[in-house]
């Protein structure tokens, strides 16, 4: 090989050309490298540096003792794990039902519907969580409704609660879920279904067979954005879990308060990075993207 | 607190130092200005009303007002250096650790008369100048007239069945004055590492019917409002607000845990005479007497009740720091929350996500 | 059912195929209009016809993907006009060859296998023996990503026949393949389709490809079956000026006359052995079926028509040389002469007067307009 790149006309010249072409290509990206550098690697960076400083700035494992030592962090990271798997869980549902709906739609149709669906994107976070708060509190809406029509007799707790924050967060990231779902789906040519039902798969058959795996890149973006998101959740759970349902973002700012130092919270902030990054990895092993993708190597 | 929500997630902490920044650019203005910060809301406006803005025309000076989330937003502006902030309203036990931690300039009390005031309200670090109180409250849409009295009931859910809100930030002496430990001795036991968990002991067992754990002032009030609980623990302040809203509660101070709102000079301004200054002139007895046309919050200076013309008796006698109420109360003790708050937050929050 | 697609013998006769008054509209547009067809059993069968008449339309009617206004449709003696397209067993080659992206070759064509709940070891012995017949062994592991054109265009009809369909249906399966290639594959169809003979409806818009590969072929025009016949009947006796014009080069010259006499401006056709339609007023002539005669060479047979006119122009097409003569009579004509004649000195210079002759079954009398 490399003999005959010597060898032949011009090859030195065009090995040179292909070398500066590379340079050339990694100067105009560089911008971009330091850019994504600043923002997200050093912040991380720094996280993770914080977390084993005492207040003074000397080494120490203190912070990470405490999350073993005080039960409390382990019950928020599974809590927060809880919550996010069940919200992902139940928005996949939901919204493969409701992407699977619009994408059998008009396009004209769908989007007009899909602006349905987004419009909560313009309102605050806070705000939609204070209009569950109205419809699911005990004098709320729904309680006042199911009473008067005899469905039940005592205010069911409806909020307040794991089950109130779910359903506050469900809303919330439902688009987030139905958006690349959606766009999987659309892509999705009218030619496999066919193709499918033409070589004997009925209905259920063609979806489960075709439909479903075609889909799974936006399945697995929608539900990764979801899961994400989730665990990030401050306001949610703070409004409609009542100080009951504290997720990690809630303990974080509480250690934020309570201690001299940032060490604590970034502590607890690296350990939840690394599992989920963790979760992360070894889903994308499961969802053998590689195959949905090509590229048959 | 609506502040710290906008920052919500593991970064939280990452995105202070966009704070930093702002601040820097804020301090070029001129040398008759002091910047306030308090906690907004209605409690804010009251102390605009009241005192920030008739003192700054006292003084001959204009006051630009802020707002802040609490402590870590204090070290944080004070530890960076970055200044701007000349003077800070707290939580008295705050303000103790604030003190503690280096970020306060001490008071001067050569400019600042403070004989009048209330025995333990000023102090090296922090001044008071309102009091308030932790309460027991009630709908009285539940109860009527005949609500819990005092924390014994508020624990005897047979007595009293519904659902009860209560902080999420440790407040364990409410705790054992239920279980029988008499007022005076509170945070002797509660220093001791079995008093402590006595306390925790006692939140477990009124855990279950406590349907909500709230978080700030503002919350408390609207839970009333919404009639979400049947009893609450909170600041009469805010329930008087929430009555004025049309929320249907009534509260005793029978076992209230006493407590002042202060205010302190943040380390790294450059206007600290002017500050000294100005703390001097809210804390004379009409500031304090007219706040009270604006919040249920008592004043300081005891002064301030001899202004019958502001504050009549009758009035007098609803208010938090008025000495007929003031004897049913427990004092809050800022020692004890310096020395041992962090440790009792850590069990508190076990407590509640066990 | 039988034995496997590998016998050479066509033991497994297809399904015929009756289509009978079948109409498709979409709002006010006619796709299909009242069609009637016949296809043999066995028999490989070309849906031609341009752009937007309807081909796909139909060949999706007998897949069951479109439902028509009316009409009836049979396989055979079973009825299956609205049966679901995965209850009618009929195997298709789509235009996109519709391979699934998330399984490989093997998975693809063992897909239909599957479904039909063949056991494994069978199905993955009847894989391996379709892969050999469209040539691909060895291909089953890949992903269909790393497929060239016609290697995709192969297994998608291997997906199509592994479950030995009676019927066979294509939509331009070779469209998306370069020339050479595609007439390979033409080739190779054919002699697939002959080994297996699987009833096959193919839908195509090139010419040429009907005229290789199909027993008959129906010209559609706008959602109607123009003409129906083999190859050769389409291209010698086109019925219309459509099917002429649309199947190989022709040449229209108006004629006048009836009652078995026509005229050719002054001259009168010789028709031996030909019986025209009745009212024809066209002539139509295919270039390669005009005689140049070289000059001063004797006259053809006495049964040949001769008409004369002057060279205009003359343009050379690689195999052939094409000559475009103005007719004495008026009207132009073009003849085609073989390289191989041309360069023994068969093609006269422009502006030279020249002779063509035919024979009367190689000119064809059409009703139709002018122009
Ligand atoms: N889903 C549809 N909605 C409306 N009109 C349609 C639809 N499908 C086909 N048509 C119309 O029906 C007519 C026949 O279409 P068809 O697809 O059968 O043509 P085709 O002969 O296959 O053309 P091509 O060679 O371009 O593939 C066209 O005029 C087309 O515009
Ligand atoms: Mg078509």
């Amino acid at each position: 090989m490399k003999a005959l790149a010597a060898e032949g006309p011009n090859a030195t010249e065009l090995g040179r050309d292909a070398r500066s072409e590379r340079w050339m290509l990694f100067g105009l990206s560089l911008p971009a490298l330091l850019l994504v550098g600043l923002v997200v690697v050093l912040p991380i960076a720094w996280l993770f540096l914080l977390s084993f400083q005492t207040e003074g700035g000397a080494f120490t494992l203190a912070n990470y003792q405490r999350l073993i030592d005080q039960p409390s962090y382990r019950r928020i990271l599974a809590m927060t794990f809880e919550i996010s798997l069940t919200v992902t869980a139940m928005c996949i549902v939901l919204g493969y039902a409701l992407a699977y709906l619009l994408a059998q739609l008009p396009r004209r149709v769908a989007g007009v519907l899909m602006l349905g669906v987004l419009m909560p994107f313009w309102t605050s976070i806070l705000v939609r969580t204070y209009a569950w708060l109205v419809l699911l509190q005990r004098d709320g809406l729904i309680n006042v409704i199911g009473e008067h029509l005899g469905f039940w007799q005592k205010p069911l707790a409806l909020v307040y609660n794991m089950e109130g924050t779910v359903v506050g967060l469900v809303h919330i990231m439902l688009p987030f879920m139905v958006l690349p779902l959606y766009n999987s789906m659309r892509a999705i040519d009218r030619d496999y279904v066919r193709g499918a039902a033409n070589l004997g798969a009925g209905p259920i058959q063609v979806f489960w067979h075709v439909y479903l795996p075609l889909s799974r890149p936006g399945l697995f973006a929608g539900g990764t954005i979801t899961f994400i998101l989730c665990l990030g959740s401050y306001v949610t759970p703070a409004v409609l879990g009542g100080g009951k349902i504290v997720m990690a973002a809630n303990g974080i700012a509480g250690d934020v308060e309570l201690y001299f130092s940032w060490g604590p919270a970034s502590a607890f902030g690296v350990v939840l990075l690394v599992i989920t990054l963790t979760i992360l990895f070894t889903a994308s092993r499961f969802a053998r993207l590689d195959r949905i993708f090509g590229g048959g190597a | 607190m609506r502040r710290r929500e906008l920052l919500g997630g593991s970064i939280a902490a990452l995105a202070m130092p966009a704070i930093i920044t702002g601040a820097r650019r804020a301090e070029a203005a001129d040398e008759n200005q002091l910047t306030i910060v308090s906690w907004g809301g209605s409690y804010q406006d009251a102390q605009s009303k009241a005192e920030f803005e008739p003192a700054a025309k006292a003084l001959g000076i204009t006051v630009k007002q802020q707002t802040y989330s609490g402590l870590a937003e204090l070290r944080l502006r004070v530890k960076s250096g970055a200044g701007g902030w000349d003077v800070v309203s707290s939580g008295s036990g705050t303000a103790a650790r604030a003190g503690k931690e280096g970020l306060l300039e001490k008071l001067d009390y050569s400019v600042i008369d403070a004989k009048s005031l209330i025995s333990g309200t000023a102090q090296p670090y922090y001044i008071g100048n309102d009091v308030f109180s932790t309460v027991v409250g009630w709908s009285t849409k539940t109860f009527g007239k005949n609500g819990p009295q005092n924390w014994v009931d508020f624990w005897d859910v047979r007595k009293f069945p519904g659902s009860r809100a209560y902080r999420n930030n440790a407040m364990l002496e409410p705790a054992l004055m239920a279980d029988g430990v008499p007022m005076h001795e509170v945070y002797k036991v509660l220093s001791t590492e079995a008093g402590l968990k006595r306390a925790i002991d006692k939140m477990k067992q009124l855990k279950p019917h406590i349907a909500v754990w709230w978080s700030s002032g503002a919350q408390s009030a609207q839970l009333m409002k919404d009639g979400a609980v049947d009893m609450i623990a909170a600041w009469n302040g805010r329930l008087d607000a929430a009555n004025k809203d049309g929320a249907a509660c009534a509260y005793t101070y029978e076992q209230g845990l006493l407590d002042t709102d202060c205010f302190v000079i943040p380390k790294g301004t450059k206007k600290r005479d002017l500050a000294m200054r100005f703390i001097a002139e809210i804390s004379k007895p009409k500031y304090q007497a007219d706040l009270t046309k604006y919040i249920t919050y008592g004043p300081t200076n005891e002064k301030a009740y001899d202004l019958t013309s502001i504050i009549s008796p009758a009035y007098a006698a609803q208010l938090p720091s008025s000495p007929a109420n003031t004897a049913k109360q427990l004092l809050i003790d800022d020692a004890w929350y310096m020395k041992y708050y962090q440790k009792a937050q850590a069990a508190y929050q076990d407590m509640i996500t066990g | 059912m039988t034995p496997s697609p590998t016998d050479a013998r066509p033991q497994q006769k297809g399904l015929p195929i009756r289509v009978r008054q079948v109409s498709k509209t979409y709002g006010r547009a006619v796709a299909l209009d009242q069609v009637d067809l016949d296809v043999q059993s066995g028999e490989f069968l070309t849906l031609l016809g341009p752009s937007g008449s309807g081909k796909t339309t139909l060949l999706m009617v007998l897949a069951g993907f479109v439902r028509p206004n009316q009409g009836s449709l049979h396989f055979g003696e079973r009825d299956v006009l609205r049966l679901a397209p995965h209850k009618r067993g009929v195997g298709m080659v789509f235009q996109s060859y519709a391979l699934f992206p998330h399984l490989t070759v093997a998975e693809n064509i063992a897909f239909p296998l599957k479904l039909r709940r063949v056991p494994r070891p069978e199905a993955m012995r009847r894989v391996e023996a379709v892969l050999d017949l469209v040539q691909l062994p060895d291909f089953g592991g890949r992903g269909v990503d790393a497929l060239s054109g016609g290697q995709r265009q192969r297994v998608a009809l291997a997906r199509a026949i592994v479950f030995e369909p009676g019927i066979l249906l294509m939509d331009e399966p070779l469209s998306a393949l370069d020339k050479q290639l595609r007439e390979r594959m033409q080739i190779e169809l054919r002699a697939l389709h002959d080994r297996l003979g699987i009833t096959t409806v193919c839908v195509t818009h090139d010419q040429r490809e009907a005229l290789t590969m199909s027993n008959r072929i129906a010209v559609i025009d706008r959602g109607s079956i123009i003409q129906l016949g083999t190859p050769k009947e389409i291209y010698d006796r086109p019925s219309t000026r459509f099917v002429a014009d649309f199947i190989g080069e022709s040449t229209f010259l108006p004629v006048t006359g009836s009652g078995g006499t026509f005229r050719l401006g002054a001259q009168a056709l010789k028709l031996e052995g030909y019986t025209p339609p009745p009212g024809a007023n066209l002539l139509m002539l295919r270039p390669e079926r005009l005689a140049l005669l070289p000059e001063g060479a004797p006259g053809p047979d006495p049964r040949y028509n001769v008409i004369t006119g002057r060279v205009t122009d003359i343009v050379y097409q690689g195999e052939s040389v094409l000559v475009q003569i103005r007719l004495d009579d008026g009207g132009t004509v073009a003849a085609r002469v073989s390289s191989a004649r041309a360069a023994l000195g068969a093609v006269p210079v422009p502006g030279a007067s020249a002779r063509l002759a035919f024979a009367p079954e190689d000119m064809n009398l059409l009703c139709g307009e002018a122009g």
